[in-house]
């Protein structure tokens, strides 16, 4: 085993000169990462604007305002007032989400239950927030019908009030609309059925889809490298020293586990990197890094192996890189370093899951959202790391059978 | 030291190697003289186990090369024909690298490397990258790495391909020392001066066979005293037969045709410039005429032709 130290001192030495080979390792997933988490503007909630053109002025058009921002909508929506010129402007300009007119007299022609027409205008490049101003809209409409059901008599008493009315009549009619709400109060709320409330489990909160990307990210760091290294084997042949290997005696299994080693070594750096860069940005807790850099080594090396080995079995350097190059990208997008899998429908997810990037990059979403570190099970560490020997005992086949010789 | 019996490699119909046999000692260098695909190399390459022969031994330092390999490759060291360096590692680690391969550790593994970049003449350039060297300097960094564990046996395959005569002069001063050293060298080449330099016995082969072996000399002795006449123009095949045997009944019995052609025609008799004046005469009787002629004295090339009909290089 001491010539597997030599032998892992000398591709570490021959790795390292490749600095441009590691730097687009890095720095292309980095870029990816960058690219998609900006898009995905990390964790900002959509927020649109509803401009509104109040031409009643009235005490019904403030309160059709304020429902528009009530509890949480106001995280979504913010209403401003304005002219009709602008606002019309700016609607056409697609500058916001929606225009509402409320036409002068609307307050006196809700009160009287005579027609009036309220104007909204959404912005049909947007879909969300228009259609959640297009609800409120409707919501507002049917409550003032219903209003009008239950209250008509009422509200007709109030508009013919005057200025000053007697305190005994509003008493009076306050009375009643509270003996009508009692009277309907088993309509609508009727205690018929015993329910038995049985509040469903706390649901942990889902992880902020940027934080999703970041597997697939990391593993995409990983997998070029691991492509990378592997096709030192060809390198090694056309450099004529697989063949001297063989004249050397009983060296072979030294030779790949010092491979296997510097390949860990490497793509640990390349992935512990994009790693330690997911971490900074997304907050995650550093205990989870060991694990999480362990797992992305040994992967890193199941990959490696199992690069190498198909990369062995071809005539010629060219068609190798071809066709591992031409594996290389489906596998990524399959195995959700372009789309995570967890955004991706159920059965497109289960396909990636069986690949082994989207394996690696499943356990290691697993690693980094559960609530503590080492949360990958032990089967799937026992999957990769006879993955991993599998695949150098492949390579180690090839080299006896042949591949070292040409 | 290096025993070869009956050993043979077949891929499929065709033999590469076909039952030689051979024998070479300590303190010897033994050729293997052949032109390009005679089976010089994969002999090489079942003697150092890159190929199992097809049936057949092999043996280095009494170690089997198939039966007891492990031994035998700790006792062999290998000098391909084509380089085997990492290119991008210093030629010292390279030394370094591969004595390690062969268990070489510590001071002595140290010492050892200090004695082959003298010997290969890189001392200076030691800490260098081999793909910032010259052809003959990679050859001599080649050579280094093959012979660092210092082992009693050296393959040296078509060593001197590509290289320029000073690194090729270099290159004999270090196979001459492995030898002075006590080493056993089996030398493939298909350069005739190389071979009748640097060995002291050595095997002809040609299509996987052995077609004459034994020291330089007395495959020189084969040869006698006999020129090759080689002559290039015109030759109607039949009659210019009939004319040679007329004249080799007539005076010169050791006149002999070794190849004939069309437009050319390889003879061979002993002092053969004094008769040059009576094969013409004899040739133009018999319609044929002469364009070009060469005359050769005898050496290994010469007993190559006269074996095997054809040129050493061809």
């Amino acid at each position: 085993m001491r010539f597997a130290l030599s032998s892992f001192k000398k591709d570490i030495a021959r790795l390292s000169r490749d600095k441009v080979s590691t730097l687009i390792w890095i720095l292309i997933p980095l870029l990816v990462g960058g690219l998609v988490t900006t898009l995905m503007g990390s964790d900002v909630k959509p927020h649109g604007v509803l401009l509104m053109v109040d031409q009643d002025e009235s005490f019904l058009s403030e309160l059709i305002a304020g429902a528009y921002t009530a509890g949480e909508l106001g995280e979504l929506i913010s209403v401003e007032k304005t002219t009709l010129e602008e606002g019309s402007a700016r609607i056409n300009e697609g500058d916001v989400s929606g225009l509402l007119i409320i036409p002068a007299g609307f307050g006196t022609a809700f009160l009287d239950s005579t027609p009036v027409t309220l104007t909204l205008k959404t912005n049909p490049s947007q879909t969300i927030l228009p259609g959640i101003i297009t609800n409120v809209t409707e919501i507002l409409l049917d409550a003032g019908f219903y209003a009008h059901q239950l209250f008509g008599e009422e509200i007709r008493l109030m508009k013919n009030l005057g200025d000053d009315p007697p305190d005994a009549l509003i008493a009076a009619i306050a009375v009643t609309m509270q003996n009508k709400i009692e009277a309907i109060a088993p309509q609508l709320d009727p205690l018929v059925i015993d329910l038995e409330i049985v509040e469903p489990p706390p649901k942990e909160p889902a992880p902020p889809l940027a934080l999703l990307f970041l597997p697939g990210i990391i593993i995409m760091a990983v997998m070029f490298s691991a492509n990378g290294i592997a096709s030192d084997w060809w390198r090694e042949r056309e450099l004529g020293t697989l063949r001297r290997l063989i004249y050397a005696p009983g060296q072979l299994g030294s030779f790949i586990v010092g491979k296997a080693l510097a390949a860990t070594v490497i793509i640990g750096m390349v992935g512990g990197l994009t790693l330690v860069v997911g971490f900074l940005y997304h907050g995650i807790p550093w205990a989870k890094l060991p694990s999480s850099l362990i797992w992305i080594s040994i992967s890193g090396v199941a990959l490696f192996a199992w690069f190498a080995a198909l990369q062995m079995m071809f005539n010629n350097q060219k068609t190798a890189n071809i066709v591992s190059s031409m594996l290389l990208f489906p596998l990524l997008m399959a195995g959700g370093s372009f789309f995570p899998l967890a955004v991706l429908p159920g059965w497109i997810a289960a396909i990636g899951r069986a690949s082994p990037n989207g394996f690696i990059a499943d356990k290691l979403t697993t690693e980094i959202t559960a609530g503590s570190a080492w949360a990958i099970d032990l089967n799937s560490w026992l999957t990769i790391i006879v993955g991993a020997v599998l695949g150098l005992a492949v390579c180690a086949w090839r080299l006896r059978s042949g591949f070292a010789r040409a | 030291m290096l025993k070869v019996e009956d050993l043979s490699k077949n891929y499929a119909d065709f033999v590469a190697v076909d039952k030689i046999n051979f024998s070479a000692e300590k303190g010897q260098v033994f050729g293997l003289l052949g032109p390009n695909g005679a089976g010089k190399s994969t002999t090489i390459n079942c003697i150092s186990g890159l190929l199992k022969p097809t049936s057949g031994h092999a043996s280095v330092a009494g170690h089997d090369v198939v039966s007891d390999g492990k031994a035998a490759r700790q006792n062999l060291g290998v000098v391909p024909q084509e380089l085997a360096l990492y290119e991008d590692l210093p030629a010292i680690e390279n030394l370094r690298y591969w004595g390690k391969a062969y268990g070489l550790r510590g001071a002595h593994l140290e010492s050892r490397i200090t004695e082959i970049l003298e010997t290969i003449g890189l001392g200076d350039r030691a800490r260098d990258l081999p793909k910032e060297f010259s052809g003959g300097m990679k050859r001599r960094l080649n050579f280094g790495c093959g012979i660092v564990h210092k082992p009693p046996v050296i393959l040296l395959d078509e060593p001197t391909v590509g290289v320029d005569p000073q690194s090729r002069a270099r290159l004999f001063e270090m196979v001459e020392a492995e030898r002075d050293a006590g080493a056993c060298v089996l030398y493939t080449t298909h350069y005739m001066e190389e071979a009748e330099r640097l060995c002291d016995s050595l095997a002809i082969i040609d299509h996987g066979k052995i077609i004459a072996q034994g020291t330089v000399d007395a495959l020189r002795a084969q040869l006698g005293a006999l020129d090759v006449l080689h002559l290039n123009g015109g030759f109607p095949v039949d009659a210019i037969k009939a004319a040679i045997d007329r004249l080799s009944a007539n005076g010169l019995p050791d006149l002999e045709i070794i190849a004939q052609e069309e437009n050319s025609i390889t003879l061979t008799l002993s002092q053969a410039s004094q008769h040059l004046p009576a094969i013409f005469a004899a040739i133009t009787a018999a319609g044929g005429n002469v364009s070009e002629t060469s005359l050769r004295s005898p050496n290994l090339e010469t007993l190559f032709l006269l074996l095997t009909g054809k040129e050493l290089r061809e």
